[in-house]
């Protein structure tokens, strides 16, 4: 039976290369839903939703209402169901400086889309599908013209892992911590590299494996 | 009313990540399934876990990396399968946990101290005190002190409690020095003050059946009988993993203090006898003729017991020599040809083993 994956995230889903601009992305084999696209072989469906600037559950005064993560999960459940397993990893761009949230806010975003998931149950047979949240790897001190943007984030964003966890732990969902395998680039302090995706993607293909799937 | 989904979290388990340290309070049930689970197999996959515990693959994920968080469960290399997608092969942690066990005998005390999967880190024996020592247990306390320091590092930690083991059979008691048994009633306590750690208190003979299931011969049985050949020959039923004790339980005399006064009658050493992990020097047909007697009390026994209850394996514990123990085994198998008849796989001092198993099923496991 071909198994379907949603990977949902922000830019670093999406592929941005760091450093470089909007239209600079990552190619499909090199992005880590790519790679895992690789990985997992040919019984898995791998989706890629990946938007620049996404947040959890805001709507981003200035970038616009569209870059709200809650309002587009839904229907982009809808639009892929049956959906076996779906990968949040966003985050980061709640810690921009307009928002002025701490880390544990930023969880509580990422819970309140575990819920959404779980009430509109997209899995198969109409089941809540496997949820596995990835918490992103932290900032660097160091990002240049950002710093504006994201003032007072790069603590902020060493707590997110921690937030993470205790949130999956709470509605009993899978949970990965990517600052354990990679790290963002100096290029501009909070994108991932083309090797980090490589690493990224494997890994993730191997917590997906070891969650066990029936057939 | 605020809306529960988005009230602060409440995770599983509350532990301090930060400083490592263990707060959990109160282990949840599905957490000691798992920990059940692990006691019992070695190398099981995350979906092989959820198959049997019944419980979410999610529910198995956030339990298992709190466990392992905790260092109570290890991973293991990915194996590759011949099918699917190679999985990561999960057991308890060795050095996870850490139990002390005592022993209290007529003649002597046993202490053991076993890591989390059985094996023995510390084990010695020491004469019980004379009766006219003031010092009630000073040099027993000492012992588990000493037990609980002879771990690598700084781990005092992950010391889940004492055990002890406590004869309460009365002929058994009879066989000690007078006020024995009101001597014992205080070692609790008094380990319990000296050492700042929890002390679990079981039956002797229970304790060693107990430890037979989670670590030694009984590990995958439900339903076995048990025997106990220490001075005397004493006996448990075990029902569906419940170690049953009758109130009119009674030992039989045919014990090695049956072999002692057997060789003191021929004028031979009979100290060996006492030893854990000796050797027994031959003692001509002194000891074919014990051996005989004693298969005698088990064939009766084991054919009784099997009239009755649906017990298809009968467990032999002893700390005699394995090749006594092996003997007796195998020549009951031969008298009784349905049952299949084990020697205890708890090495050096079951009761004191079986006493170490009891903080761990107390902390980790489900009842």
């Amino acid at each position: 039976m071909l198994k379907t994956v949603l990977c949902f995230g922000d830019s670093n889903t999406n592929g941005q290369e760091p450093g470089g601009t909007l239209m600079d992305r990552f190619g499909p084999a090199e992005r880590w839903p790519g790679v895992l696209r690789r990985e997992l072989g040919p019984d898995w469906y791998v989706l890629e939703e990946g938007l620049s600037g996404r947040t959890t559950v805001h709507n981003d005064p200035i970038e616009g209402d569209l870059k709200n993560g809650r309002a587009y999960l839904r229907p982009c459940l809808m639009s892929h169901a049956p959906i076996d397993l779906v990968i949040l990893m966003l985050g980061t761009n709640d810690l921009k400086a307009r928002f002025g949230q701490p880390a544990s806010e930023v969880a509580m975003g990422i819970g309140c889309l575990i819920h959404d998931i779980k009430e509109l149950a997209p899995g198969p047979m109409g089941e809540v599908p496997e949820i596995l949240v990835v918490a992103p790897p932290p900032m660097l001190d160091d990002i240049g013209e950002w710093e504006g943007i994201f003032s007072g984030a790069q603590p902020k964003s060493h707590k997110l892992a921690h937030d993470f966890e205790v949130i999956a732990d709470s509605l009993e969902v899978h949970f990965f911590d990517a600052g354990t395998v990679i790290s963002s680039d100096p290029a501009d302090g909070f994108h991932i590299s083309r090797d980090a995706h490589e690493v990224l993607g494997v890994r993730l293909a191997q917590e997906i494996n070891v969650i066990g799937w029936g057939g | 009313m605020p809306d529960m989904r988005f009230a602060p979290p409440n995770p599983i388990r509350i532990a301090d990540r930060s400083s490592g340290m263990n707060a959990v309070s109160v282990r949840s049930y599905n957490e000691r399934l798992v920990l059940s689970l692990l006691l019992q197999n070695k190398g099981m996959s995350r979906m092989d876990i959820g198959k049997r515990t019944g419980l979410s693959a999610q529910t198995v994920s956030v339990i298992v990396r709190s466990l392992a968080q905790e260092g109570l469960v290890a991973k293991g290399e990915a194996q590759r399968g011949r099918m699917g997608p190679p999985t990561i092969p999960l057991s308890l942690n060795p050095e996870g946990a850490y139990a002390v066990g005592i022993s209290l005998g007529h003649r002597q005390m046993d202490v053991v101290l076993i890591d989390f999967v059985g094996d023995v880190k510390f084990h010695t024996s020491m004469p019980l005190p004379s009766n006219d020592a003031i010092s009630n247990h000073s040099e027993l306390v000492e012992t588990v002190r000493q037990a609980m320091a002879s771990l690598p590092g700084q781990q005092n930690g992950p010391i889940a409690g004492v055990g002890l083991a406590i004869p309460e059979d009365r002929d058994e008691l009879a066989l000690g020095p007078d006020g024995m048994a009101e001597r014992f009633e205080t070692i609790r306590q008094e380990i319990e003050t000296a050492l700042a750690v929890e002390v679990y208190v079981q039956n002797d003979v229970t304790a060693a059946a107990g430890g037979e299931s989670m670590f030694g011969a009984a590990k995958s049985l439900d339903n076995y009988l048990f025997f106990y050949l220490g001075a005397r020959l004493h006996h448990r039923l075990v029902l569906n993993h419940q170690i049953l004790q009758s109130p009119n339980q009674i030992s039989s005399p045919i014990g090695l203090i049956e072999l002692e006064s057997r060789l003191q009658g021929k004028g031979l050493p009979s100290e060996e006898l006492w030893i854990r992990g000796g050797q027994w020097p031959d003692f001509g047909d002194v000891r074919q003729i014990w051996i005989n007697d004693c298969l005698a009390v088990l064939s009766n026994a084991v054919g009784s017991a099997s009239q009755f209850l649906p017990v298809k394996t009968v467990i032999i514990s002893s700390y005699a020599p394995k090749r006594v123990c092996d003997e007796i085994a195998s020549a009951l198998a031969d008298m009784q040809p349905r049952i299949e008849v084990k020697v205890g796989g708890l090495a050096i001092s079951p009761k004191a083993l079986g006493a170490a198993s009891l903080p761990f099923s107390s902390k980790f496991t489900v009842s």
